[in-house]
């Protein structure tokens, strides 16, 4: 059996929402026992007074990472099949600048919102009125920008395409970054949370 | 607030195993390579099933419509292809044709000048896990008979007549002339291929966007 299963026809359009809900509950629930529901627990990283978003991300991604590679590399999954999106440069770049803008001021990114709410907080029940505000907005302007939206387009680009060096090599570097950050995390944690409760 | 505690003596595990793996595997390529598993139970079906090709005609009348959904690729020699074309083909040599830039969601024709070099194309694209791949039956020479240059039977019933009127207009849409009478015309009057890109209506496909997968 190959993945990715819906690729191969293993089940059709509407099985594949029940496993998409599936995963969704997943996904929150992680979310919420890491501590993601709080927007105190995820602006503090912005502060660096905790890092729990950078280790749980940076575990997400490293594991993501080498199981679909291995997978892959066995031949249970076919990489070739799994969509990657179009990367344009310029206007992704200005999008993320806004998303980290929006996530200081409001506490929470886009998916930690819906945790939030989800267990009754009431700042994260602000943060997505704005969400929806903001996606009207978005789509009132949208005839304006769309030459924007589409620019700087590099079609669906990996970091070893980018940089032309093997996909083993990209993966032993990332999995050094994230390493170095969670040996390093606990004393940026204390340095910066000195600082701050020196200053308070 | 310092949050993190001390790292357990697990910590250090999993860290050490996520080292070894991304260690093992510097200069290994995940996507899979040339050498492919072949179903040639369901080849063999779909070949018998005849849902392998397109006729010239059902192509044209695809390029008529306006359809632009599916990659046509070339796979005769650069100077055929820059002679004459089907309009929206793409020109491949078989050679290059597994390195191409292809959609595994994306419909594809294949034709070359009589139709070895499509089946082997097809063969290829399959083995590659391509699902929705044809071979234009004939190839480029049915393509001429067909569309480009139809002839009417000189003993023609009114019915071949009423589809020879058809016929005609496909062919002089694609640049083409239709041939009247017996086979002796044709000789008389030696084929004047179309220019390159005749059909200007027909736009050439820009890659339609994909539907939208992800976030």
């Amino acid at each position: 059996m190959m993945a990715p299963f819906f690729k191969y026809d293993l089940f059709g359009d509407e099985f594949s929402l029940i496993v998409a809900v599936l995963i969704g509950f997943a996904f929150g629930f992680f979310l919420e026992r890491a501590g993601f529901g709080s927007a105190r627990k995820l602006t503090a990283q912005f502060y660096l007074t905790d890092l729990a978003v950078f280790k749980v991300m940076f575990t997400a991604i490293v594991t993501a990472m080498l199981g679909a590679f291995y997978l892959s590399w066995m031949g249970f999954l076919d990489l070739s099949l799994v969509y990657l999106s179009t990367t344009y440069l310029a206007p992704q770049l200005l999008g993320g600048v806004l998303l980290g803008f929006g996530f200081v001021v409001g506490g929470y990114c886009p998916g930690t919102s819906v945790v939030g709410m989800a267990t009754g907080r009431v700042d994260a029940l602000v943060y997505g009125a704005g969400l929806i505000a903001g996606i009207f907005a978005f789509g009132e302007a949208y005839p304006y920008m769309e030459g924007f939206v589409y620019s700087t387009d590099m079609g669906a680009i990996t970091l070893p395409q980018l940089f032309g060096v093997p996909y083993g090599l990209v993966m032993l570097v990332i999995v050094l970054i994230a390493l170095l950050g969670f040996w390093a995390a606990p004393s940026i944690e204390r340095y910066f949370g000195n600082r701050l409760t020196e200053e308070v | 607030m310092s949050q993190s505690r001390p790292p357990s003596k697990w910590n250090w595990i999993l860290a050490a195993v996520a080292l070894v793996l991304a260690a093992v595997s510097v200069g290994g390529d995940p996507y899979r390579g040339h050498v492919v598993t072949l179903n040639t139970k369901e080849l063999g079906m779909i070949v018998d099933a005849e849902v392998d090709h397109v006729t010239a005609e059902e192509l044209a009348d695809r390029l008529i419509q306006g359809q632009t959904a599916q990659r046509i690729l070339d796979l005769r020699e650069p100077i055929a292809y820059a002679e004459y074309h089907i309009p929206t083909a793409e020109n491949v040599v078989l050679g290059d044709l597994v390195d191409y830039p292809l959609y595994r969601n994306e419909q594809i024709v294949l034709y070359s000048g009589g139709g070895i070099h499509s089946a082997q194309a097809w063969f290829l694209l399959r083995a590659q896990g391509f699902q929705g791949v044809y071979m234009l039956l004939g190839g480029l020479d049915a393509w001429k008979d067909e569309v480009l240059f139809p002839s009417l039977p000189t003993e023609a019933g009114p019915e071949e007549i009423a589809e020879f009127e058809r016929l005609v207009q496909v062919s002089q849409f694609f640049g083409g002339s239709p041939r009247h009478g017996s086979g002796e015309e044709f000789v008389a009057t030696p084929m004047q291929m179309p220019t390159v890109e005749p059909a200007s209506q027909v736009p050439v496909a820009k890659k339609k966007k994909k539907r939208k997968e992800g976030c």
